[in-house]
């Protein structure tokens, strides 16, 4: 009933619309009281001050009075002060109003316009009923925002989506329109292309206005993962195009009935113009049936209604050989039956019309699902697949080969990969960038190709020489070999630099046994190597009086090596220096990378070599780190809740001052915190510097806030994101008093943090559901009866030629006697 | 016999290894845990994996040397099994999928190859490759003993079986592991029997068949074989049996008729004299002429002495004395037939039907019942190749093949190599509970590794439908377990040693298409991935079981199918290079697949994305768990490095109190985030 009203109101003020010539005669006059009366009474007004009559002026006029009956219904009065006339004050003595015509709500202004922007009914309509419903219809620009709405309306809202070449049209006044009278309904969202486009996987160059609705609000048995499944509208967006689309949304997805499709009803209002689709469903197969209906009812949302006729009543005569049937509203009722092999061909039948209209893209489209890579690093590789990668640069390590070259090499670094691995061979490309660098350095880059070499990645010794290293089963994998040594696994991130860093890093030994004063300074200050030049490695310094307790440390320094550089020190020297850091012997010295070296961090010898490991990395983390993509996993692993500021590109000196002195009021916070701060990690992301940033900030809010920005995010065994109020100065005491509100559930969430379940984000092609459809019962489990029948039905098979030639009469069913084959 | 002397040297070597441990008296028993029955392929595959496990085992072969069934058959002395050298490929278990009689070990070259390099090898080259891997591998084997009685007796130490040799030596074993093969010629009983010749004893030498019309029964390999060997030189060959010929290359059998044996094909479809035919041998008569009607004096020698006639059982007149086999005019079916196909008489009848297994050495207490298909020549085993009521006695090769009779290769090298490997692993797990063989894979790495075994894998790729990869899913991380015999899925916990947890399981099945097509027409296959379940060559099918099919729901399985119906199925498209690795056609499907198993989001991220999702979620997505997180990202590789170096020329400050973090990180950073778009695109 309710959409009948909507519909009829819909119609009406179409027909309106189109009649407005004939009531309206001339536009509302207000005089000055009038105007005051109105504008107190709390009325919506949409005003012009008229102060002198140009040729563009009047020809707005006539479009202003064009729109104060379409705008009328909204409960907007349009109409005009004429300033020559009656004095308002401000607005028939400035200038600048001219070429401003304004909107008022609730007893002041609420809006002005351009006379640019509202030009004709269609514009002056869309653009007051944008202004109108700005806090119900959302405005998107990137696709992590729609993300974040999609979030949002989960299990609350649908989501009707709009995207309008241009604002101020009829397109868009049909979405407005449509808003307004659906505003409470649905989510309304008006895109104006870019990122979100792209999302949706629509050629940002085709400039068709198109409509979407995301199916927020319930999703039973349809897997989604981050966003809701979405329907197109195919039909020009209109607003009755649109209407009749929202009300085919809330249409029964699936219809069972239990008649004959002759004898189903043509669909009713506010359906007539839809075509029905009918399918089969038979009670052995009834649940896989009505999968199958809903996988199609969602294919054809939007097109045509899905009804499942249960063929197990008397009522349906529709003859086996047929597993489908339609009808076709403007034909008359009749229903066309069908025998589909292929679910397609229905689709086929009522996009193929479209089809014809629409560019290619739409076909595209269609087989996005299927023929275009979603993993970010496979299409990244297979984009690159028309470059040759050129390999001579490395050696191919090769079962037959693997023992002399490794032998040849002070160092040789093992790729150990897989061609149809993406993941390797994206990283290959950063490989070889590496070993082009490392030409005449002495270091053997060089690779093994698991999808040939099997026996040499699985480690089994061809010879009697074994294998330095146990099997590998994760690709890529980087082994850095010496001879006679056993292989280091390279663990860090991979990628050009990190892995050219960790080679040029792991070129001296681990420890280096410093024995002068002059080693030990330029150990501590000088670069391994001039191809690191500027980059400030981690340090760390075995103190001890003797070899003696040196070999846990020597342990430690081992695994170690190629991301610290380690020394170790014995007798005076190491004493010295113990005195100077006024440390007992034996002790371990850290020098972090972001500390001078004055200030060294003193650890105890430890009990194992993991324990000491730990320590050593734990003294190695800055306590107020700059979070990066490469750090992040260091920091995140402290499983600490992040106090994370963001902050801006700095634009000039006086911004990196800026920047500068929050990071340090971000200092204070932890030193005046002390103990209270332990269960917080400070941290900061420069989103210059991390771009990656931005949309991480943008998703925690929803939308993106004015910088800096500070929130509170990965409590321990909680979702909630805080943010810190954007107009309080980020200062260590507000801060503080910040946190303990959030501590004490005062404050409330500004976000929460997506789940950590991670669903397929495609639902996989299901052969199951069409070999059951096209060849029904070939995947079923047999009924013990149908087994025994097979072996009968090979032996009628057989034909037997020559009794056949001799007596066909006498040919009689032969026992079983399977014809012998060679062995 | 001409490998007589390194044979014998090796019996030396082997009898003085063992003299300490076994002493040798006339009717004195020794014992072994396994007893490996036959030095032929199998009985030394499994004597290799024995050995490899230091298990206590002797293998008994009656015969002087391993394999002398090779050096009697097949009578024209060419093996069949391709022997394919040049593959283009160095990876050795790929080669073997093109390398049909070498057997496995972990001597990469120990392969027939050595020691021939034809593409079809000489049946002598094949005893001579036995040797030379017994050798090389010390197994041992005892020559010459000739095991003539087989029985079990139960004990309180469990069941025994006790094997009596020619010199009425006992053997017992815990396990006796039977490989003899099938080598007693399979004979048909039927009237006139008695005057046909056996494949085993007829002439190999051509000339023996000069114009002569030769009658065949069977057609099978070594039918054509015979026919083809005397192609040129007889007058007729005619073949017969009950069914059509069925040509390998269309049943992807390999004892159907191989290609290379079916010339005769050609000269009957061309008609030149040779023909093939139609019926059951049961019904058919061979017969002598009776020398009736001698009216005309003389007449007899013009008919070619002990020429035989086919007739037809109905046609015999029932008051003949059963062993005669002589008929008259009236008995031959010409008489009411005037065309009939065989009215003309032949020189020569030869039986070529195969050979059936040894159930005579085999007392009541310790013999396996005959399989129900394979005409009962075979004995039946169960899907672990357990002898059916014959616990702890296995049948290994040849014998073996009633589990996979004329649908895969477990009757033949190239099949059973692979089989007496998954008996050795049940064997191993059974009796020292040592659990099969597996890899521990991350679950973000399953798919790169099935992709490997697909690639590579030859058990699966040449016994077809008969073995699969079991893969134990388990959450973030999964298990792999090669090579397991399917039909045994309903007891793999038990068999393997592997517990199947409520993740479930996939089984990776190499498998042809089911529907018989023109096997050259143009539709013979299919490139759209979306229908590779219409797939008709072999192609990898992967099933997914939420837990461990039953032994009932194996029996009910779908109508033809190897496994039951599972949760889902996914077919990775047939491939004309046999190379199932392109990344939207195999890769992605699989992936989906893959994810559709596990739940779980599989596809690989970069490193900035991980970053992303990581602090936008309470976890990243597992790739992410399992690499980046581990500060193993995938950098972006596009990045101008070389720059950062160049560039790298920066302040060294290294102020304690305002530094705030290492300046030369970001830096670089900065430079690799500006050739990247950002993640929010505010004005594009």
């Amino acid at each position: 009933m309710m959409w009948m009203c909507i519909a009829v109101f819909l119609l009406w003020m179409k027909s309106g619309g189109c009649t407005e010539k004939a009531n309206t005669s001339d536009l509302m006059e207000y005089t000055a009281a009038n105007f005051y009366e109105k504008l107190h009474s709390g009325k919506m007004m949409f005003i012009y001050f008229e102060h002198k009559v140009s040729r563009t002026i009047s020809l707005f006029l006539v479009e202003l009075e064009k729109s104060a009956d379409a705008l009328q219904d909204y409960g907007v009065l349009v109409g005009k002060v004429n300033c020559n006339k009656e004095l308002v004050h401000a607005y028939c003595t400035e200038e600048w109003v001219l070429h401003t015509v304004f909107l008022f709500r609730g007893g002041k202004e609420f809006l002005g316009f351009d006379l640019d922007t509202v030009f004709d009914v269609n514009s002056i309509v869309s653009e007051v009923l944008f202004a109108i419903l700005r806090d119900e219809v959302k405005y998107v620009h990137t696709d992590t925002d729609l993300l974040a709405m999609e979030k949002a309306a989960r299990g609350k809202k649908d989501i009707v989506l709009g995207y309008v070449r241009s604002l101020g049209t009829q397109e868009h006044r049909s979405m407005m329109e449509t808003a307004y009278v659906y505003g409470s309904k649905y989510q309304f969202i008006l895109i104006t292309g870019g990122p979100v486009l792209k999302h949706l996987g629509v050629n940002e160059l085709s400039h068709s206005s198109r409509v979407w609705f995301l199916h927020c609000r319930v999703h039973s048995g349809f897997v989604i993962p981050m966003t809701c499944p979405l329907t197109l509208m195919r039909k020009p967006l209109s607003t009755l195009s649109l209407h009749s689309f929202l009300q085919l949304m809330e249409a029964p997805l699936v219809s069972e009935v239990y008649n004959d499709p002759s004898s189903v009803q043509p669909p009713q209002f506010p359906y007539q113009q839809t075509p029905q689709v009918f399918l089969f469903s038979r009670p052995t197969t009834a649940h896989l049936d009505l999968d199958t209906a809903t996988t199609l009812a969602w294919r054809l949302r939007g097109l045509a209604l899905l009804l499942l006729v249960h063929r197990q009543s008397p009522a349906v005569k529709t003859p086996d050989e047929y597993n489908a049937a339609y009808r076709l509203p403007e034909k008359s009722s009749e229903v066309k039956y069908l025998t589909l092999n292929d679910l397609d061909e229905v689709l086929e039948l009522f996009t193929n019309q479209e089809r014809e209209e629409e560019d290619e893209e739409e076909d595209e489209e269609e087989h996005s699902h299927f023929g275009h890579l979603d993993d970010e690093i496979a299409a990244s590789v297979y984009e690159n697949r028309g470059d040759l990668l050129d390999m001579d640069s490395i050696t191919q390590l090769t079962s037959d080969n693997f023992h002399t070259a490794v032998a040849q090499s002070s160092l040789t670094v093992a790729l150990f990969y897989l061609k149809w691995d993406a993941a390797s061979m994206a990283f290959l490309s950063s490989f070889l960038d590496v070993a082009e660098g490392l030409t005449d350095s002495g270091v053997q880059m060089s690779a093994v190709d698991c999808g040939e070499w099997t026996d040499l990645c699985a480690a089994q010794p061809g010879s009697s020489r074994p294998i330095p290293f146990r099997p590998i089963t994760a690709f890529p994998s980087v082994l850095l070999l010496r001879p006679q040594e056993s292989a280091q696994h390279y663990r860090g991130m991979l990628g050009t630099e990190a892995l050219h860093r960790f080679i040029m890093l792991s070129h001296p030994a681990s420890p280096v046994l410093l024995s002068t004063q002059e080693e030990v300074t330029s150990f501590l200050q000088e670069v391994p190597h001039p191809k690191l030049a500027g980059y400030t490695p981690d340090r760390v310094l075995g103190l001890f009086e003797t070899h003696r307790g040196a070999p846990l440390f020597t342990e430690a320094a081992k695994s170690l090596r190629g991301e610290v550089l380690t020394g170790l020190l014995t007798d005076g020297l190491a004493e010295k220096l113990a005195a100077e850091h006024s440390v007992d012997l034996p002790a371990v010295l850290v020098f972090p990378s972001w500390r001078t070296h004055a200030h060294p961090s003193a650890l105890p010898v430890s009990n194992s070599a993991e324990e000491l490991l730990s320590h050593i990395n734990t003294a190695l983390l800055h306590p107020l780190p700059e979070l990066t993509v490469e750090n992040l996993p260091s920091f995140l692993s402290l499983g600490k809740a992040l106090l994370l500021l963001f902050v801006g590109e700095e634009e000039d000196e006086f911004g990196r001052r800026q920047n500068q002195v929050l990071v340090e009021e971000m200092r204070g916070v932890v030193e005046l915190g002390g103990r209270r701060m332990e269960p917080y990690l400070a941290c900061w992301i420069h989103l210059g510097r991390t771009p990656a940033g931005m949309s991480v900030l943008g998703s925690y809010l929803g939308s993106m806030p004015p910088l800096p920005a500070l929130v509170l995010t990965h409590l321990p065994s909680r979702g909630e994101i805080y943010q810190y109020p954007p107009n309080m100065p980020i200062g260590a005491p507000s801060v503080l008093q910040w946190l303990q509100r959030i501590e004490d559930g005062t404050e409330s969430a500004a976000g929460l943090l997506g789940e950590d379940s991670w669903p397929p984000a495609v639902k996989f092609y299901d052969f199951l559901k069409i070999m059951d459809m096209q060849e029904p019962n070939s995947a079923q489990q047999q009924t013990p009866e149908e087994e025994e029948e097979v072996d009968e039905k090979e032996v009628n098979m057989e034909e037997d030629v020559l009794e056949e030639a001799t007596d066909s009469s006498s040919s009689s069913p032969t026992p079983n006697n399977n014809p012998h084959s060679e062995l | 016999m001409d490998s007589n002397l390194p044979c014998f040297i090796l019996f030396i070597l082997v009898g003085c290894v063992k003299c300490s441990s076994e002493y040798h008296p006339h009717n004195g028993t020794r014992h072994y845990d396994y007893c490996v029955l036959g030095a032929g392929p199998a009985g030394l595959q499994m004597g290799y994996f024995l050995s490899k496990a230091k298990r206590d085992y002797i293998i008994l072969e009656r015969n002087s040397g391993p394999g002398s069934f090779f050096n009697k058959y097949p009578r024209h002395r060419k093996l069949i099994s391709i022997n394919k050298i040049h593959t283009g490929r160095q990876n050795r278990e790929f080669n073997l999928r093109h390398d049909w009689n070498s057997l496995l070990s972990d001597k990469p070259d120990l392969l027939l190859k050595r020691v021939s390099s034809e593409f079809y090898p000489p049946a002598d080259a094949f005893p001579l490759y036995l040797s030379t891997f017994v050798k090389e591998l010390g197994l041992k084997v005892r020559y010459g003993v000739d095991i003539g009685r087989i029985r079990a007796v139960q004990s309180a130490t469990g069941r025994r079986y006790i094997l009596t040799d020619q010199h009425v030596s006992d053997y017992t074993c815990s396990v006796l592991l039977v490989a003899t093969g099938l080598w007693v010629p399979h004979k048909v009983e039927f009237v006139g029997s008695d005057l046909v010749e056996g494949y085993e004893s007829i002439s190999t030498n051509p000339e023996d068949y000069k114009d002569q019309s030769v009658l065949i029964l069977g057609k099978g390999n070594s039918a054509f074989e015979t026919a083809q060997s005397i192609l040129g030189r007889a007058s007729h060959v005619h073949m017969i049996s009950s069914s059509p010929v069925r040509l390998a290359w269309q049943t992807h059998y390999v004892g159907d008729l191989r290609a290379v044996n079916n010339e005769l094909i050609d000269t009957y479809q061309l008609k030149s004299l040779d023909g093939l035919l139609e019926a059951h041998l049961d019904k058919i008569v061979i017969a002598q002429r009776k020398e009736q009607g001698r009216t005309r004096l003389g007449e007899k020698k013009k008919e070619k002495k002990g020429q035989l006639y086919v007739t037809l059982k109905k046609f015999l007149q029932h008051q003949k004395p059963k062993n005669s086999s002589d008929v008259t005019g009236e008995e031959l079916p010409g008489y009411y037939i005037d065309n009939f196909s065989l009215r003309k008489p032949y020189d020569r009848v030869i039986r070529c039907l195969g050979f059936r297994f040894n159930f005579s050495v085999f007392d009541s207490s310790a013999c396996p019942p005959k399989s129900d298909n394979a005409k009962g020549r075979l004995p039946k085993v169960t899907a672990w190749y357990e002898g059916k009521n014959t616990p702890g006695l296995f049948v290994l090769g040849t014998a073996a093949h009633s589990r996979d009779y004329r649908s895969s290769a477990g009757g033949f090298v190239h099949g059973f190599r692979y089989t007496v490997r998954a008996v050795h692993r049940v064997l191993e797990q059974r009796y020292h509970s040592n659990p099969w063989p597996s890899t521990k894979l991350l679950t973000t790495q399953l798919q790169s590794w099935i992709l490997k075994r697909v690639g590579e894998a030859s058990g699966p790729y040449q016994m077809f439908e008969v073995l699969g990869d079991v893969i134990l899913l388990r959450g973030s991380h999964c298990e792999y377990v090669e090579e397991f015999t399917l039909q045994a899925l309903p007891q793999f916990s038990n068999l393997s040693g592997h517990e199947v947890s409520d993740h479930g399981l996939i089984v990776l099945v190499m498998q042809y298409g089911k529907k018989k097509i023109d096997y050259l027409g143009p539709e013979r296959t299919e490139g759209d991935w979306t229908k590779a379940w219409k797939s008709n060559f072999l192609h990898p099918v992967l099933y997914y079981y939420d837990t461990l099919p039953t032994e009932e729901e194996m029996k009910l399985r779908p109508s033809g199918w190897a496994l039951p119906r599972p949760k889902a199925i996914h077919h990775m498209v047939e491939d004309f290079l046999a190379e199932w690795d392109s990344p939207i056609s195999h890769i992605q499907p699989l992936r989906r697949f893959l994810e559709h198993c596990v739940q779980t989001d599989l596809r690989a991220f970069y490193a900035e994305s991980c970053f992303r999702s990581a602090l936008t979620h309470r976890k990243p997505p597992l790739f992410c768990q399992q690499g980046y997180l581990k500060r193993r990202g995938v950098a972006h590789s596009k990045q101008p490095w070389q720059h950062i170096h160049d560039a790298g020329v920066m302040p060294t400050e290294q102020d304690a109190g305002t530094s705030v973090a290492d300046p030369a990180f970001p830096n670089c950073l900065a430079q690799a985030g500006a050739s990247k778009s950002s993640g929010l695109k505010l004005d594009s």
